[in-house]
């Protein structure tokens, strides 16, 4: 049995651009249902490296995509200033780079309007000590870093205020069409197996790496993403407070992103052909460590928390011929099946950067008002995100300094990340979820350097309670989440970390005998 | 400033089994000295002695189980320790637990036979050696169990234990009863320090004995008591009226302290001496043999000589082993050499949580005599000892105890050769 909505848009694809685009369109007075097939944020979006680009990196490569990054990256810190920490840019000529190269970055940056500023070597190892005493040029840029699971969910919020719904785990496996026009799609319940079939008078693609498999399901071919594939490493200190980046042209493991109590190190470009593979190979982290070591000597000693990768959606027209080269495929595309197919009421937004993701939105929804014949006007330059209304952006210490207010009432559950009780229940309650790590994707909760050592028994035991949940369902939660965290542990084990998941095998497999759940039939046999 | 010391046998790490060498030499006359960079994982650990939980299937009789063990594993440290030891090990155990610091406490167990008893998440754990405060958990009494907890502990799930005892056939149901505290994140230990006030137990048993029905026994966390525990678990039995039973749940762990307390005045009362906070960061060789070690206390160096040591510095947990970034290996108090270290080629750990992984086994390399390889006069115990997936198998406290009871034997007959030299 199916049953069925109607809308004005249908966004498929529930990444920082999708919800971007459902805030924009609901802003604008436009009935919105957005759809992922996972959680928001799953994808590519909630598997980046958390900069907030100033433009720096592409001010000699990409002069556009740097004009865009640094208009975009004022607008985010005012739109979104509680999901932004601001915490400035450096970048760095270190002895593996051009030194030729950071007149060059100068001049890019005053070309495109990046602010730039070059300081002095002593005042800027004074300012983060640990970064390689060898550097020669230091220049500081507004970098920021921004928190995406926040970012994805107050865009969320923001749309549903304005009506629009939104439903995860609900994946498009059909897209509908009469004759030239896509009128819809159907979508399928990930957890109850449910369809549903939403009727829109626009449905826009915003599936990122996955776009060109939507597009298909539309009818429409020749939309080609290379999924570019890279590893991130997070380390469990803030070796730097300040974004640092290497002063060259773009390469692998040369920016360095503090955020929240950690900082990452990243990344690659891989072509791979699945965007769902999120293979580890040690060559890899083995270079990341080898990286990390020439901007911060000693980065090896440090403790590594944890490994993922995230894939870009680097788009290729094979309608276009072979005219577009890899620079310009980088920047964002948007796809008027209209214009390029004689396809109606569908719209496809790939490529692009997170930083960016508002101008693809608006972009996109003004392609989808020309679709419905309508004027309507953009306000997301100015109109702030639910939660970042007085602008003020977020400073680290902000839940330490909460807690600190509370420690006689509010039961910590996940020390690392510092999420209490009473947050715990009330995410539970709203996402009405068995799975702890959509909690984690809303509090950080388990991302911490125990990653889910001490949280994981006290979550799923209030999981179990709030949800009246059979014990076999808690059970499964637990499990899951172990593996979840596991996941991106194993291949960066060494040192500390090492060290703290033993701790956790005896908790887990020792303590609480979590390899031996009761089973079903009477469990005597022993006695 | 450099102080020097001269004993029989040093050892080093506090956790269960340099304890147990550590006593056992003291009662064997030795003039004995451990020290540990801190104590080991004993505050961590539930505090039963576990021998052998699965192997791979549940184990009824870790006896039994084991000579099979020790048949197909001859790598094994329950191979090298031999059973009878074991046994002896045992008997040691409880008689030292009789003339502990603990009075009215006690352990229950047999060799032959493995208790099954709830953990925290309501699955059955299989346990030879335990604290009479648990026995009444045990999978087959007759009871229905009413495990009890309380909101103002995050550590226990008194609901999540309950619906799966039910799933194991075993009657049971959940209460929370109110406890005041002065910080929500009150643990264990918090706790049962005011289970110590008769008062306050007092109290407590009456506002649970409202919510207890006629037949039940009752599960609590591990927290009846830190310093009386034997009184505080009988007291709680008495006024309830029925049989109480302890779950042990996340670190920290106050049987696991208890655990510690007794093993510490075993040592003591030997005349052994216990230097926590002395880390051992160098040794002295000459040629096959150590001859002293280097502690430091607070920047302070001290040279501690002796004819013989043992080596019960834990695992990877306690940092005592490590892989390096570079994926090296070390032994990193003796600069020992390992064994069962995955070949470089091979993976170290697999994608899946549950499966055993490959750097599971990696232990300080030892001949049949628990001598590790290239030094004569160290022994090697407990977890520090390859062979063994402790976690998987539940062998941590039984391996730490019988080890470091074996270790004192072979030590024994050595340092005693050696007597005369004094601190
Ligand atoms: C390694 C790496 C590092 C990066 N670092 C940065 C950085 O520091 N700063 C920056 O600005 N940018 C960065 N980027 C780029 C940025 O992360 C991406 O451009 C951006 O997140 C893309 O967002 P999106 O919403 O378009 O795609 P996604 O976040 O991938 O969203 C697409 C969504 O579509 C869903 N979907 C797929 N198929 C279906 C279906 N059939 N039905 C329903 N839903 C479906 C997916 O589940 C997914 O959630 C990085 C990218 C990578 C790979
Ligand atoms: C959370 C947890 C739960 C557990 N649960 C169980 C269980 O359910 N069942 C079970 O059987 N076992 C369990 N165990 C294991 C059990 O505690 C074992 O006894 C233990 O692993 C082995 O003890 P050990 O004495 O060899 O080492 P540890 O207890 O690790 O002690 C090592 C000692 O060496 C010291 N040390 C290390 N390096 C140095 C140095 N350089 N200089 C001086 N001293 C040093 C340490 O400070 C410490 O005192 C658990 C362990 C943990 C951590």
């Amino acid at each position: 049995m199916s049953t069925t909505l109607s809308t004005d848009v249908l966004v498929i694809g529930g990444g920082a651009t999708g919800c971007g685009v459902a805030w924009d369109a609901s802003l604008r007075g436009l009935d919105v249902v957005l759809v992922d097939r996972g959680d928001l944020a799953e994808g590519t979006s909630g598997r980046f490296h958390g900069l907030v680009h100033s433009g720096g990196r592409y001010a000699v490569k990409d002069p556009k995509a740097a004009e865009e990054c640094i208009g975009e990256n004022r607008i985010l810190r005012r739109i979104a200033a509680d999901c932004i920490e601001d915490t400035g840019g450096f970048f760095v000529t270190t002895p593996w780079d051009d030194p030729e190269y950071a007149d060059r970055f100068k001049a890019g940056c005053a070309a495109t309007g990046v602010d730039c500023e070059e300081i002095d070597l002593a005042a800027a190892l004074r300012e983060e000590p640990r970064i390689n005493p060898s550097i020669s040029r230091v220049f500081r840029v507004p970098d920021a870093n921004i928190d995406v699971w926040k970012t994805v969910w107050a865009l969320a919020r923001g749309a549903q205020d304005h009506g629009a719904r939104v439903l995860p785990y609900h994946a498009a496996v059909a897209i509908h069409r009469e004759g030239d026009r896509v009128t819809g799609a159907r979508v399928r319940g990930a957890r109850t197996g449910e369809e549903i079939d939403i009727e829109a008078r626009v449905t826009v693609n915003a599936s990122g790496a996955w776009a060109g498999r939507v597009a298909e399901l539309a009818g429409i071919e020749g939309v080609r993403i290379l999924p570019g594939r890279g590893i991130m490493i997070a380390m469990n200190h803030r070796l730097v407070n300040t974004c640092v980046n290497r002063c060259q042209m773009p390469t692998d493991g040369d920016i360095i992103v503090p955020i929240r109590t950690v900082c990452v190190i990243g990344t690659t470009d891989e072509h791979t052909e699945d965007p769902d593979d999120h293979t580890v190979f040690q060559s890899e982290v083995d270079a990341m460590l080898d990286d990390g070591e020439k901007l911060v000597p000693g980065f090896r000693e440090a403790r590594a928390l944890r490994v993922w990768t995230g894939v870009r959606p680097l788009f290729e027209d094979a309608k276009a011929g072979n005219t577009e080269t890899r620079d310009v495929t980088r920047a964002h595309a948007l796809l008027d099946h209209e214009q390029r197919d004689g396809v109606t009421g569908f719209v496809t937004i790939t490529g692009g950067k997170l930083t960016t993701f508002r101008l693809m939105a608006e972009d996109t929804v003004d392609a989808v008002c020309r679709q419905l014949g309508q004027e309507r006007a953009c306000s997301t330059r100015t109109e702030p995100l639910p939660g970042s209304e007085n602008g003020e952006p977020y400073r680290l210490g902000e839940r330490l300094e909460r807690k600190e207010q509370h420690l006689s009432d509010a039961q910590l559950i996940c020390e690392c990340e510092m999420v209490n009780r009473g947050k715990l229940e009330d995410a539970i309650r709203r996402r009405a979820t068995t799975n702890l790590d959509d909690i984690r994707r809303l509090l950080r909760l388990g991302m911490g350097p125990c990653q889910g050592g001490f949280c994981i028994y006290r979550a799923t035991g209030i999981l179990h309670g709030l949800d009246g949940l059979s014990a076999e369902q808690a059970n499964e939660a637990l499990r899951h989440f172990l593996q979840e965290r596991w996941k991106g542990v194993w291949p960066i084990l060494y040192g500390d970390q090492l060290r703290q998941a033993r701790l956790d095998d005896w908790i887990f497999q020792g303590v609480l005998g979590v390899g031996h759940p009761p089973s079903s039939e009477l469990d005597r046999s022993a006695t | 400033m450099r102080g020097e010391l001269h004993y029989d046998a040093v050892v080093i790490g506090a956790g269960t089994a340099g304890l147990v060498a550590g006593a056992r030499l003291a009662e064997s006359g030795a003039h004995v000295c451990v020290l540990a960079k801190g104590i080991g994982s004993t505050h961590l650990a539930p505090g039963t002695i576990d021998v052998l939980g699965y192997a791979p299937d549940r184990v009824a009789s870790p006896r039994e189980a084991l000579s099979e063990l020790v048949a197909a594993r001859p790598d094994h440290p329950y191979a090298l320790i031999g059973l009878d030891t074991v046994d002896h090990a045992l008997a040691w155990f409880e008689s030292c637990v009789g003339a502990g610091p603990l009075a009215g406490y006690r352990y229950v167990g047999r060799f032959e036979h493995n208790h099954l008893l709830p953990t925290a998440v309501g699955a059955l754990r299989p346990s030879t050696l335990v604290p009479e405060t648990m026995v009444a958990g045990d999978a087959s009494a007759p009871e229905p169990v009413c495990v009890v907890g309380s909101r103002a502990l995050r550590d226990f799930h008194p609901a999540l234990c309950a619906a799966n005892l039910t799933r194991a056939g075993i009657a049971a149901r959940a209460v929370e009863v109110d406890i005041d505290v002065s910080r929500a994140d009150e643990n264990a230990l918090g706790l049962a320090r005011r289970f110590d006030d008769p008062a306050w137990r007092a109290g407590f048993a009456a506002r649970l004995a409202l919510k207890l029905q006629a037949d039940e026994r009752v599960g609590l966390p591990a927290m009846l008591g830190a310093r009386d525990p034997g009184g505080a678990w009988s007291d709680l039995e008495h006024r309830l009226g029925r049989r109480v039973f302890e779950i042990p749940t996340l670190p920290p762990s106050v049987p696991g302290m208890r655990l510690y307390e007794i093993l510490r005045s075993a040592l003591r009362r030997a005349g052994g001496r216990l230097i926590l906070g002395a880390e051992v960061v160098d040794a002295e060789r000459s040629g096959s043999r150590v001859s002293a070690v280097l502690a430091r206390t607070g920047g302070h160096d001290t040279r501690y000589a002796a004819p013989s040591f043992v080596l019960a510095a834990g695992g990877f947990a306690s940092g005592a082993i490590e892989l390096d970034s570079r994926w090296i290996t070390h032994e990193r108090v003796l600069g020992l050499p390992l064994r069962g270290v995955p070949a470089p080629e091979q993976p170290r750990f697999l994608g899946d949580y549950l499966a055993e992984q490959p750097m599971s086994r990696v232990g300080v390399a030892v001949d049949g005599d628990l001598r590790a390889e290239g030094a004569d006069n160290v022994l090697v115990a407990g977890a520090a000892l390859g062979g063994a997936v402790p976690w998987r198998e539940l062998s941590g406290e039984g391996i730490a105890l019988a080890s470091g009871f074996r270790v004192a034997e072979l030590a024994g007959a050595g340092a005693a050769a050696t007597t005369g030299a004094a601190a």
